[in-house]
Order: C-alpha cells, then structure tokens, then sequence
C-alpha cells in the first residue's frame, strides 16, 4: 500500500490513487466503539432491572473473589454518559468519518487534500473517545447530556473538528468534479452547524484543570443545551447519514437517485427548519410558551422534510427491490431507511404538546433515540461497512449468509428494544397521571410505577443484547474479510482540462437574485409577525403570505432560471457553505439569542431561586458528578397530575442560578425540583446508604462511597469566584469565610445525623468509637455537602417581576409574543400544597 | 492498486434504455456512476407540508392574536381547582363529626384498620417500621416510633396524629412530609385508625400501647 499522492501524469491524464487507508481505520475504530458502547448500553439497561449490577453482581460472577457493595465507577450515572457518548461520537462518529472520507474522494475526483490532517484527525478523536472513557467513569463531568466530556476534552474535540473540516473543506477545493452531488451538500450541512453546536453549548469558564461552570444557568442553559442536545441528533446522527444513503445506496442498488428535485427541496427545508426544533425537549416546562409553540410547529413542519430523505431512498430501489432477497447490503439500507421514517414520524409526534405531556421523561423517548441509533444509523453502518469492506481489501465479503444472519438478530433486537420501550414509556406515563375515582389522589407512587414496567424493562435489555450480538457478527465478518484480501486503495482518471468551470462565482451573483431575494424577504416577515405587537403582526403576516405566493409565481414564470443559478450554486463550493451557515443559524439565533442577552431580572416570573451556600454548591457539584440527572429530573410540569405528585409547578427562576440547569430528561426515579424539607437529614442518610431500606421497589444504587469520601471544599473558593463572575450574587467573602461557612453547616448536619442515630457503614480502618468522632468524620464527608443540597431545592424568595401587571407596550417595538396574549382572565391563585419554605 | 471501473458509461445506456414516465428527466450529470432523476414531488408529500404550515399559521394566530387557547397556568389552575374542590368535599364527607371519640371508634372497625394496614405497610413502613417501632433489624429508622406513648408532636390525641399525618410535622426540614395529597383525607384516616388499633385512650386523652 502506498501512501502519499501517487499522480501519473500522462499527458492531460492523470491517475489518482485515494487514500482508503483512512477509510478503513475509520472502519474499524468505529466496529471497535461500537461494542464497546452497546456492551456499556447492556450493561446499564441491566442496571435498571437489577440494581447489583455495579455491585454484587460483580461478586457473583467472581464467585465472591471480588467482594464489593457497588463500585462507584459503574452506576448507572457515571456509565450512561459514556454510553451515549460513546454511540454518538465514537460509534457514529468514526463511521461517519469512514463514510465520508470515502464518498467524497469518489466524488470529487480527487485525493484527499491532506494524508497529514487525516492522520492527526483520526489520532485525535481515538484519544478524545479514550480520554471520555477515562474520565466519564471517575465523575469527571459537565452535567450536560450528551456534552458531560470536560474542558480540556472540549478543546481537543473543537480542534479536531476543525481539523477535519479543514481537510473536507480543502478536498472540495481541489476537487476535479465542478458540481457538488447531494451527498456532500449533507457533509456541509453537517461540519458547518456541529462547529457552531458545540462551541456554543461548550462556552464555559474554568473553576479547575476537570471542572468548570457553563456560562449559561437555568432556562438559558436548558434552551442552549436542547438546541445542542437536539440538533446533535440533527447534524451528527441525520445530515450525515443522509449523505452516505446517498452515496452508498445508489451505488449498491445500481439505480439512479429518485428525485433531483426532492433532494434540493428537502435538503435546505430540514436545514433551515431542524434548527428551530430543539425546544421540543423542553414542552410543558418553565421555558416560555413562544418557545414551546415555535418548537412544536417547526418540529410538524419537519415531518415531510425529514420524509423526503426516506422516499429519496426508497424509491430510488424501483427497479432494484430484487436485490433485496439477496444483497444483504440493501437490505439494511432498506431497513435502515425505513427506521429513518419511522424515526422521523414518531418526533414530531412527540414533539406534540399534549403527547409529550405523557411521553416525555418516560422510557417512549429512550425508545425513540434508539430506533434511531440502532435502527436507522445502526443499519446504515452495518450496510455501508459490508458493501466497502470488499472493495477496501479487494476481495469477496467473508460470509454473506453470516451478514443475513446479523441482520434478522440486529432486526429482532431493535424491535424487542423499541415495542418494549413503547409499552414501557406510555404505561408509566399513564399509571403517573392516573387517580382514584373521587380524582382527588394518585395511585401508584413513583416506585410502583417503575416496577410495574420491569418486565419491559428486561424485554429491553434482551433486545439490545441481541443488537450487540449482531455487531459481534459484523465484526467477525468484517475482520475475516479484511483478513482473506489486501488492503487496497481505489483510483480514479481524471483529465486535466476537464477542469475549471468551478468556484467562479462573484458574492454579487451569489445573493443578488431571485430565489435569495423572495427567500430572505419571506424569512424577515415571518419574523416580524412573530415578534410585532398586536395588528402590526397581522400586516406581517400578510406581507409574507403576499410575498410567498409572489415567489411561487415568479418561479413558475422562470423556473429555469432558478434552476441555473443553484446549479451554478453547486459548482461553488464556497458560496454553498456560506447559505448553508445563514439556513442554519436564523433558528438559533431567534430563538436563543432573546432568552440570552435579556436580564436576568427580566427572564423571571415571580420566584427568584435563592443561590446556594458554599456546603450546597458542593453538594451541587457531588450530585452532578455521580450523574444524579440521568434518573431524576428538577422539573415540575405545569400539568395537573405532575403538580398532584411533586408540588407547585417550576418557575423560571427558581433555577436561575443552576450551573448548569438539571432539568433533566428521564425519569427512573421521582423529580427532586422541591425536594427541601419533605424528607429529614437522616431519611436521606438511610436512603442514600441502602435505598431499599426505605423503599422496597426503589432500583437505585447503594451510594456507600459518599460516607468515606471527602468533600472538596478546598475547590469552593475558586467555584464561587467563577460564579460570582457569572452573576450569582454572592457576597464578597474570602477563602476563610467560605471554608469556615461551610464548615459550620456541615458540623450541623452531621450532629443532627449522629444524633438522630444514623448509621455509618463499616469501612476497613474506620473506627468511630464515639459520637463526637462520628460527627468529627462525618462532616467532612460527601454525603453530608449532598444532603445540604437536597434540602434547598427548591428554596425561592417571591419577587415582582419587571414590567409585570399586564404590560403592554403601546409603541410598535418588537417583543417578546408571550407579551402580547390576550389575558383572558386573571389567574386564580392556587394554594400551595407542598411549600417550599422561602428562606428567612 | 485497484483501478476502479467507472462504469458511467455502462450505467448511462442500461437506465437510458429505460422507458421513463411522462414527466420524468433523467439528468445528464453523473457523479462516480451515481445518476438521479428529476421528478415531480408526490402530492400527499405536498399537503403535509402545507397542512403544517397552514396549522403553525392557525394555531399561533388563534393563541396570540385572539387568545382563543387557555394558557398552560390557566389550564392547570383550572385542573388544580377541580382537584381542590373534590379534596374540600371528601374531607368534609370524612371529617364530618371527626374527633377523637370518632376516631377510637374507627380503631375497632376491623374494616377501617384492614385497609389502614395496607397503606401503612405500603407507604409508612418505611420510615416507621413494619411494626411501628421505627426499627428495622435492629437499626433505627428515621420516623418516630408509634408504639410507645411519647408522641413528639400533636400531644397523642387522635386528632393531633391526624393532622400531623395530613399537614405534616410543624419542622418541615426535620420531620414527616404531609400525606393529604398522597393519601387524601380518608387514606390518613384509615391509618390513624390502623396505628391506634394498638392503643388505647389514657386519661388525658392520648393513646399509650394497649394493656400498659
């Protein structure tokens, strides 16, 4: 195999040799990941059946050599970080990288720009993923889903992408193709909106070497991290994948794409529209209502985009779906496809506010990720590493029977996994929700809930076991094949002169023209309807209505035109890149930048949080790094059963200064939003200890650790340095007072815990004769700064919003929609069931 | 090296070859052997992208403009409210000529206490203790013991425990949180009369463990 540029120049002819060298360690790091990251995902789906996964288990299975109460390293918050992480950027994210550096050598004609930028970028990202799988286990994390990686990490990750977008963006530059296929219209897509994702959401300020704080709290942090959250899922596990079916499909049925069009209309619709839709993830919560509604209605409005990519896959099968009885490769492209529609259906379904009222923080949104995951990017994967593995080592796939194979155990798998989360997810949904005859109380606490939904939970597990043996096929199967051929690098004939019609477009032609200008116009009311007050908004609304029917005419009237200018587009990469960018941010920048730059006074209802002492920051941090969110949400919904169950509903800024917010996402276990004062010290003492003790059903771990381990005060000075700068409104106190501070309140929890007769579990070398030298031990411990946090959530002082008693700004000024509602009526003021005592 | 057949020319005469529906362009451009074809977008595609713009369009003009659509407060102080009001009646229905003497007499029903027990021994126990001595193996449980006659709060009266176990301890961040809204009104009662089944009424009124 040769490295380096090999050009025979033959006159005008050149022969260029592709660097698949690459491609195929791509290939094989993310068949690599991927098991790793389904065993993980095994491991912890077992968790949540059998809670002695991380401990006991470990001895049975050593036949007690191995003796433990649970290993800190291994709950269930610790792994589920690296296991999502894990699929996302090493499983996906190498095979996405696999995919791309082959397609877009092919078609561009020509190497990629640079074997060096290769190198280092493939070397990057394995020791990023090497450094989260270090980490992640340790409680080193950021508290983010699907963002946990710390600080140095996040710097890593930014520079390798770039390197890798660099290297793309270079490719495209010397390409020997002028127009650019649909495939890499997805790759753009996909560098340019991760770039801008990730640095956002990451923009935070360090506190240490493995700590940091976001800038953002609360119902910021929560809308930065659904749009990252979100479009992650867009741009890292859709766009791309988009672009390898439309590379690798066609290629392995032999058949033209279906439809041209379609691919342009469905392309710049998902990407301008995709964006808007992050708030999904945060329906019937604190987070504005224009917020809300924009995310619902963008996600149903994404309903046919999204379609488009699926029939743009399945009908380009006409005339090949013969191939499906014997070409395993196409029938995980079709499986995969389908999933991808599936998939897509069920989003926007979910992102219906009334659905979501009983789907989200249930096991149906697990469900949903996955059959994206497994089902559409899992396939796709599977496909795509089968159909390249005999042309990357030049030979014959291994087995084609053990493909097939891997293929209906894969499918059994993903079905068992989905169905089950299905049932699952709308069964707990409705056994929360549901009251006995008089409605005045529920039935089934939080526990009975999760027990009812066990066996699901088991059937689960079983399913994506069965996904994980499918890999473990691919992976033989693949390794025999590289093993029974030679690595070998494809090349491609070029002819010199065939040249040079490319990248000639001038800005001026670039965005002075029709489609730009109806576009742009169209987009710029539609704004202006959304944040004009009352009958301004009504003449915006026409004028975009107006205008669109303009715009549906005058491309009638010369859809050639139109037509040649995006194909004259497409012969630019530049200029592509750049409207790609604009698509992209509008959404964001609408809907984020409002809730960002605004106050914090102003962004408030009429609770202000109160911030935490230097004890319960610490505590804040604990509960954060054992991954407490992956089980627990701090959300109360404003929906009758939730409020029934928890308390009075969450209000904006009662997690004004959460660093970052813990909203969460899915709930095994109860919302902890307005948890101070229902329970006693000791209670959490015993809970965290032996949480069975108090609750038979309960699947929590035994968090033992948290009695032997120190708390970190000695990182409390510079954590509230940082969030002093961040705005909570500390006093100035020096390092003394905020040691002593916290000192003092850990010394009267841990007497309160002695004295109510807690007891310590054994630790070898631990001996505690006395009461006073359990309290002196104790006070130093985690669980006592973890209890100190426990006991303030939800603590809040009531405040006078700005501008609140019906404000309505008389002036034509952009505002905010929600300010513009008519009141019906004034809002009857519902007695508090469980308060929260506001403090002093 | 492998070279690798670029096969356009073989793909373009097989596909060209293909009769095509009315209104269908096979385009000219090839990209490594990948061809597309230029078709009209399915009708049904159409409408549910229009159907959802025209939907985002109604639903946004219906809520904003004219309010026509409770707002998530209105909606759940509505709910909240219809809750309240059956929980007002049910506690009116239970606690009518709810006292002491009510209460004793509730201890004997074995009815009532049946299902006292079983809300004791699904909720209460926890921190109480399956036999209500607030011990479980020998360790200490966070709740108070109920079988003894001190009584930390509430001074033992039936009607002290009571509304300890429907409003909950007077020290929130020490003690028991409230029941009613888990339990509702004639839950608590139940188990008031489920816990004094094991005692009886001393002089001042408050329980002490039977035969003591």
């Amino acid at each position: 195999m040769t490295d380096g540029m090999s050009t025979q120049k033959a006159g005008l002819k050149q022969t260029i040799e592709f660097d698949d060298k690459s491609v195929r360690w791509f290939m094989g790091a993310s068949i690599v990941w991927a098991l790793v990251a389904m065993l993980v995902g095994v491991i912890i789906a077992f968790q949540l059946n059998f809670w002695q996964v991380n401990g006991k288990f470990l001895e049975w299975i050593t036949f007690g050599a191995f003796k433990t109460e649970g290993l800190q390293y291994i709950t269930f918050g610790r792994l589920r970080p690296l296991h999502t992480n894990a699929a996302i950027f090493a499983f996906v994210g190498n095979m996405m990288f696999a995919g791309i550096y082959y397609s877009t050598q092919r078609l561009c004609k020509c190497r990629t720009a640079s074997d060096l930028l290769s190198r280092i970028h493939f070397w990057g990202w394995q020791l990023i993923i090497v450094g989260a799988a270090v980490t992640l286990p340790i409680g080193l994390t950021r508290g983010k889903e699907y963002a946990e990686l710390i600080w140095p990490i996040n710097i890593a990750v930014a520079v390798i992408w770039l390197v890798f977008a660099f290297n793309f963006l270079w490719t495209l530059k010397k390409r020997n193709e002028p127009s650019l296929y649909v495939a890499l219209w997805f790759y753009i897509a996909t560098i340019i909106t991760i770039t801008v994702l990730y640095v956002v959401n990451h923009l935070q300020i360090p506190t240490s070497l493995t700590h940091a704080y976001p800038v953002f709290s609360g119902v910021q942090d929560a809308l930065v991290q659904w749009w990252y959250g979100h479009n992650a899922v867009a741009f890292f596990l859709t766009t791309p994948m988009l672009g390898i079916m439309y590379y690798f499909l066609p290629k392995a049925a032999d058949r033209p794409v279906y439809s041209y069009r379609l691919s342009i209309i469905h392309f710049w619709s998902l990407v301008f529209i995709y964006i808007w839709a992050g708030p999904h993830h945060l329906l019937n919560t604190a987070l504005p209502k224009w917020l809300q509604m924009l995310a619902m209605f963008f996600s149903l409005m994404l309903w046919a985009p999204s379609w488009g990519g699926m029939l743009n896959g399945l009908l380009t099968l006409r005339g090949a779906w013969d191939k499906l009885r014997t070409d395993p490769v196409i029938k995980f492209f079709v499986a995969a496809v389908t999933f991808y529609g599936m998939c897509t259906f069920e989003g926007p379904l979910l992102a219906i506010r009334s659905v979501n009222a009983l789907s989200h923080y249930t096991d149906w949104t697990i469900g949903h990720v996955h059959s994206g995951t497994l089902g559409w990017n899992g396939f796709l994967a599977a496909g795509m590493f089968y159909w390249m593995a005999p042309r990357l080592w030049k030979t014959k796939l291994w087995s084609e029977s053990l493909a097939n194979m891997h293929f209906w155990v894969g499918l059994i798998g993903i079905l068992l996994y989905v169905g089950s989360m299905w049932v699952a997810g709308i069964m707990q949904g409705l056994l929360l929700n549901e009251t006995d005859e008089t409605g005045t109380r529920l039935i089934y606490e939080f526990a009975e809930t999760v027990d009812k939904i066990n066996l699901l939970l088991f059937a689960r597990a079983l399913g994506g076991t069965l996904f994980l043996v499918g890999f473990i096929l691919l992976a033989v199967n693949i390794y025999k094949t590289a093993r029974s051929g030679q690595a070998t690098n494809g090349t491609v004939e070029v002819f010199v002169e065939e040249k040079k019609k490319q990248d000639g477009m001038t800005w001026s032609e670039v965005f002075r023209n029709d489609p730009i200008a109806y576009t742009f116009w169209i987009i710029v009311f539609m704004l202006l309807w959304f944040f004009l007050p009352p009958y301004a908004n009504w003449m915006a609304l026409g004028i975009t209505l107006i205008l669109t029917w303009l715009a549906v005419r005058a491309f009638k009237k010369s859809t050639n035109t139109w037509a040649g200018w995006y194909e004259h587009l497409l012969e630019n990469y530049m200029p592509f890149t750049v409207l790609v960018f604009i698509a992209m941010a509008i959404g964001g920048a609408i809907q984020i930048i409002p809730t960002v730059t605004v106050n914090r006074a102003k962004n408030i209802e009429d609770r202000l949080q109160v911030p935490y002492t230097p004890l319960e920051l610490a505590g804040r941090d604990i509960y954060v790094s054992e991954g407490c969110y992956n089980c627990h949400s701090q959300m109360i919904r404003t929906l009758v059963p939730e409020v029934m169950r928890y308390g009075d509903y969450s209000r904006l800024g009662e997690s004004i200064y959460d660093f970052p917010h813990q909203w969460g996402s899915k709930r095994t276990g109860p919302d902890l939003a307005r948890e101070a004062g229902k329970r006693g010290d000791d209670w959490h003492f015993a809970h965290m200890m032996d949480p069975r003790s108090l609750n038979s059903q309960s699947r929590m771990p035994n968090y033992i650790w948290l009695a032997h381990k120190d708390t970190d005060i000695k990182a409390l000075p510079s954590k509230i340095a940082v969030q002093r700068r961040l705005g909570v409104p500390y006093e100035a106190m020096t390092k003394n007072v905020i040691l002593d501070q916290a000192k003092k309140q850990a010394q009267e929890i841990a007497s309160r815990l002695i004295d109510a007769q807690v007891s310590i579990p054994e630790k070898a070398g631990v001996e505690l004769p006395s009461s006073e030298a359990a309290k002196e031990y104790l006070q130093k411990k985690q669980i006592v700064a973890l209890i100190a946090y426990l006991q303030k959530l939800g603590t809040y002082v009531e405040v006078t919003p700005e501008g609140a008693a019906g404000h309505k700004p008389a002036t034509i000024k952009p505002g905010l929609p929600d300010t513009y509602r008519p009141d019906k009526k004034p809002a009857t003021v519902v007695p508090e069931k469980t308060p929260a005592e506001p403090e002093k | 090296m492998a070279e690798e057949k670029d096969n356009t020319a073989e793909t373009k005469t097989k596909v060209e070859l293909e009769q095509l529906p009315e209104g269908v362009i096979l385009r000219d451009h090839v990209y490594d052997g990948i061809r597309e074809y230029d078709q009209r977008l399915p009708n049904w595609w159409l409408f549910t992208l229009y159907i959802m713009i025209v939907f985002f369009i109604g639903y946004w003009v219906a809520y904003y403009q004219f309010g026509w659509i409770k707002s998530d407060v209105e909606r759940l102080d509505e709910g909240m409210a219809v809750v309240k009001a059956a929980q007002v009646r049910e506690l009116e229905k239970v606690a009518e000529n709810l006292d002491d003497t009510a209460l004793w007499k509730m201890s004997q029903d074995t009815a009532v206490v049946a299902a006292g027990e079983k809300t004791f021994q699904t909720v209460c126990f926890a921190c109480h203790g399956k036999d209500l001595s607030a011990t479980m193996a020998g360790n200490k449980l966070p709740g108070e013991p109920l079988n003894d006659a001190i009584w930390k709060y509430g001074e033992g009266t039936p009607m002290g425990i009571y509304n300890i176990v429907m409003k909950g301890s007077p020290d929130i961040t020490k003690g028991m949180v409230a029941f009613e809204g888990q339990l509702g009104a004639k839950g608590v009662v139940e188990t008031v009369a489920y816990i004094l089944s094991y005692h009886e009424p001393k002089s001042d009124g408050s329980a002490q463990p039977k035969g003591k």
